[in-house]
């Protein structure tokens, strides 16, 4: 009998210990909603390729405290593709961590979703402030609120246009122009308060409808105010449609400034040529001066940079370099500290974060907001360090110009040459 | 008074390229009696084409309407013998629901072939014309070319040729037409072809001033069904006058009272030539249940 028993105990033992190791190597699960389909699909796309790197760097350096990461993707087409695919992602894949979702709408939809079931959403890239005010306790919003473009498209003219136009800031000419939906309006909205607290007048305030087929009122209006800077908040086909008019009808400004949308997309250089080539974008930093950076983050940045261009032949936009830095800072400063990878204990590591600017790939550092912040104090899990900058359209690509921390290079093409020689 | 004269003549200018693709629906309400839903998607396929035709065959975009207009002419009776036909003598909502499925199919299909990209064809003219203190685009000048020319070509076509007749004998009654030997599937066919040719020509015209992407027929379709209300419900030369009220309409409320209605104005207009002339602009007494005219 001895042997036998023996030989039992012996077995049990080596089945507890393979047990043992296989958990120690289960990957950690992580649900990725973006929208890989559909209208937003070109940026999901760009997102959905900037994670797999940062996936694919952290397995190769051995992963999390020795699990690997694994992403399960959810299609999030549409905000109500959003909630039915994080859904099924929680319920059915147990999945207890989720990121992404690019867009505004989708991040309000995977949030909900997510806060519903308990589980930790990790949003990159949604700007709008809702996202972080509606007393959800498990929603980090790593990526700056949307307040912050258009706030800091009035630094930039306040801070560096004012001196390089040789004009005093209350001389200003500054005209705003907004698409009248959901975006347009939030980040218009952010602006028209912000000036008026820096006591700037606007010469030109007008919303007006993207799907127009005709934007030549607009243009015309705008150039009877004869504005310095035009801010224009935009989506791809009416920016690249304003910019066409603007051309036809002879529309000069000495600055143009877009906020993000219309005027970061790759799209507007393959419509309108060169004469791209000059405009500034209130926007994520596709890339920032490397100084900012603490040096190993550098290390990292290059390391990106370098396989996102080999693999999609063109340099990362803003919001891609977002989606590698946020969840990056998930797999490096949040996770490694988990023992149970839970919610609530992934909730407690995030609110302890106190990582200084420079601390991510794109310049942000991360501070979360947990009902305590001053300026508003229904707001939880708003990153207070997220970087924002302009960037400008060159010749061969873009780069930074402010806040002059951040720039990589300094601003060009100030004040913008006329049409005819564009 | 300088803006004002601007702003009228670049929305008569941009109200003729409207005009030119509300010309196939037109033509086709007036002769077939069906609203095609998926017009706006028969645009865009004709913008898909001619931006093909111009990247990837190294066409002029206009030149590129002897690739297009054959195709769309072709894909409109591919369409009509298996969506338009059989529904016909089904109850009208049959047709209205094949159509918009239709446009529903075309949407989706492009978008997983062509992706949500927009798409463009490289400018052809360096800059705008100058005349005096107004700026004008080439390409605006010579669609609004096009349309009166397209215009005369097809009130020709309609007064004057053999295959006209026909159409007209068919508009005015369809069992006398075939009683006298004209065949009246055929002209149906011929006539849904051609009213898709014609948003060929549309396309090819507006290429150059427009990006393309999947749902960029929903931009333009509801213009074009308020022209061919407007306009008489099946009269050629009212469409013409149709698009141009709008584009100027659009043009003087986007200026002088606030681009943020967007199609508002052109709507308040709508209604009220509904209630003064309910027979469009240039249409004739009971449009609607007539057809086209002469």
């Amino acid at each position: 009998m001895r042997p036998w028993l023996r030989l039992c105990v012996s077995a049990v033992a080596a089945a507890f210990l393979t047990i043992g190791q296989a958990q120690a190597q289960a990957p950690i699960r992580i649900g990725v909603l973006l929208p890989l389909t559909g209208p937003f699909a070109k940026n999901g796309i760009e997102n959905w390729e900037a994670m797999k790197i940062a996936r694919d760097m952290i397995n190769e350096r051995g992963g999390v405290n020795g699990h690997k990461i694994e992403y399960v993707h959810g299609d999030a087409t549409s905000p109500a593709a959003a909630i039915s695919e994080t859904e099924r992602l929680i319920t059915q894949e147990g999945i207890k961590i989720t990121t992404g979702s690019f867009a505004s709408p989708l991040a309000i939809a995977v949030s909900q979703a997510a806060e519903r079931h308990g589980v930790f959403h990790w949003e990159t890239t949604g700007a709008a402030e809702i996202i972080t005010r509606r007393g959800f306790k498990h929603t980090f919003q790593v990526g700056a609120p949307a307040r912050k473009y258009g706030q800091v498209a009035v630094d930039f003219i306040i801070d560096d246009l004012a001196g390089r136009l040789h004009k005093p800031v209350g001389d200003m000419r500054i005209a705003l122009l907004w698409e009248n939906r959901a975006f347009g309006k939030s980040v218009g909205d952010g602006i028209r308060a912000y000036v008026a607290k820096k006591n700037i007048k606007l010469v030109f305030d007008e919303g007006y409808d993207q799907f127009s087929t005709d934007l030549t009122p607009i243009v015309q209006k705008l150039k009877d105010v004869h504005p310095d800077v035009v801010i224009a908040i935009s989506f791809p086909n009416d920016a690249i449609l304003f910019q066409r008019k603007a051309k036809e009808l002879n529309f000069n400004v000495a600055a143009f400034i877009g906020v993000s949308a219309g005027y970061s997309s790759p799209d507007l250089r393959k419509s309108i040529g060169s004469a791209v080539d000059g405009i500034f974008v209130a926007d994520f930093p596709p890339k920032v001066n490397p100084k900012v950076l603490k040096p190993e983050v550098r290390k990292i940045a290059d390391e990106f940079y370098k396989r996102y261009e080999a693999k999609m032949k063109r340099p990362p936009a803003g919001h891609a370099t977002a989606g590698f830095s946020a969840v990056w800072a998930l797999f490096t400063e949040v996770l490694p500290k988990a023992k149970t990878y839970q919610p609530d204990e992934l909730r407690a590591i995030a609110l302890k974060l106190d990582l200084p600017e420079g601390s991510l790939v794109n310049g942000s550092g991360i501070k979360f907001t947990n009902f305590d912040w001053p300026d508003n104090p229904k707001d939880a899990g708003q990153n207070l360090r997220a970087s924002i900058g302009v960037w400008q359209w060159t010749a061969n690509g873009n780069e930074e110009v402010f806040p002059p921390k951040l720039a990589t290079h300094e601003p060009t093409m100030v004040p913008l040459p006329p049409w005819s020689k564009r | 008074m300088t803006t004002f004269t601007q702003l009228v003549l670049s929305g008569i200018f941009i109200g003729g390229i409207y005009a030119l693709m509300s010309m196939g629906l037109t033509l086709i309400f007036g002769v077939l009696r069906v609203v095609n839903f998926a017009h706006g998607e028969f645009l865009m396929l004709g913008m898909y084409g001619a931006w093909a035709a111009t990247r990837l065959l190294g066409l002029n975009p206009y030149l590129a309407a002897i690739a297009v207009v054959p195709a769309m002419f072709l894909f409109g009776g591919i369409v009509h013998q298996i969506i338009i036909r059989p529904s016909l003598d089904k109850p009208h909502l049959v047709v209205v629901f094949a159509t918009m499925g239709l446009s529903i199919f075309m949407q989706n299909v492009a978008l997983m072939v062509m992706t949500a990209d927009l798409w463009d064809v490289p400018p052809m003219f360096g800059s705008s014309v100058h005349i005096g203190p107004f700026y004008f685009k080439v390409e605006l000048l010579l669609g609004f070319g096009i349309t009166i020319l397209c215009t005369l070509a097809l009130q020709w076509m309609i007064r004057s040729t053999f295959l006209g007749k026909a159409i007209r004998a068919t508009v005015q009654d369809g069992e006398a037409a075939m009683l006298m030997g004209v065949p009246v599937p055929r002209i149906f066919l011929i006539t849904f072809a051609g009213g898709s040719a014609l948003v060929g020509i549309a396309a090819c015209v507006m290429m150059p001033l427009f990006s393309v992407f999947p749902t960029v027929g929903l931009n333009f379709v509801l213009i074009a069904f308020v022209i061919v209300v407007l306009g008489g419900m099946g009269s050629i030369e009212g469409a013409l006058l149709g698009g141009i009220c709008i584009g100027v309409v659009q043009s003087l409320s986007g200026y002088y009272i606030a681009p943020a209605f967007g199609q508002m104005f052109f709507f308040i207009l709508f209604l009220v030539v509904m209630i003064f002339r309910p027979n469009g602009l240039l249409g004739q007494k009971g449009a609607a249940t007539i057809g086209i005219n002469e």
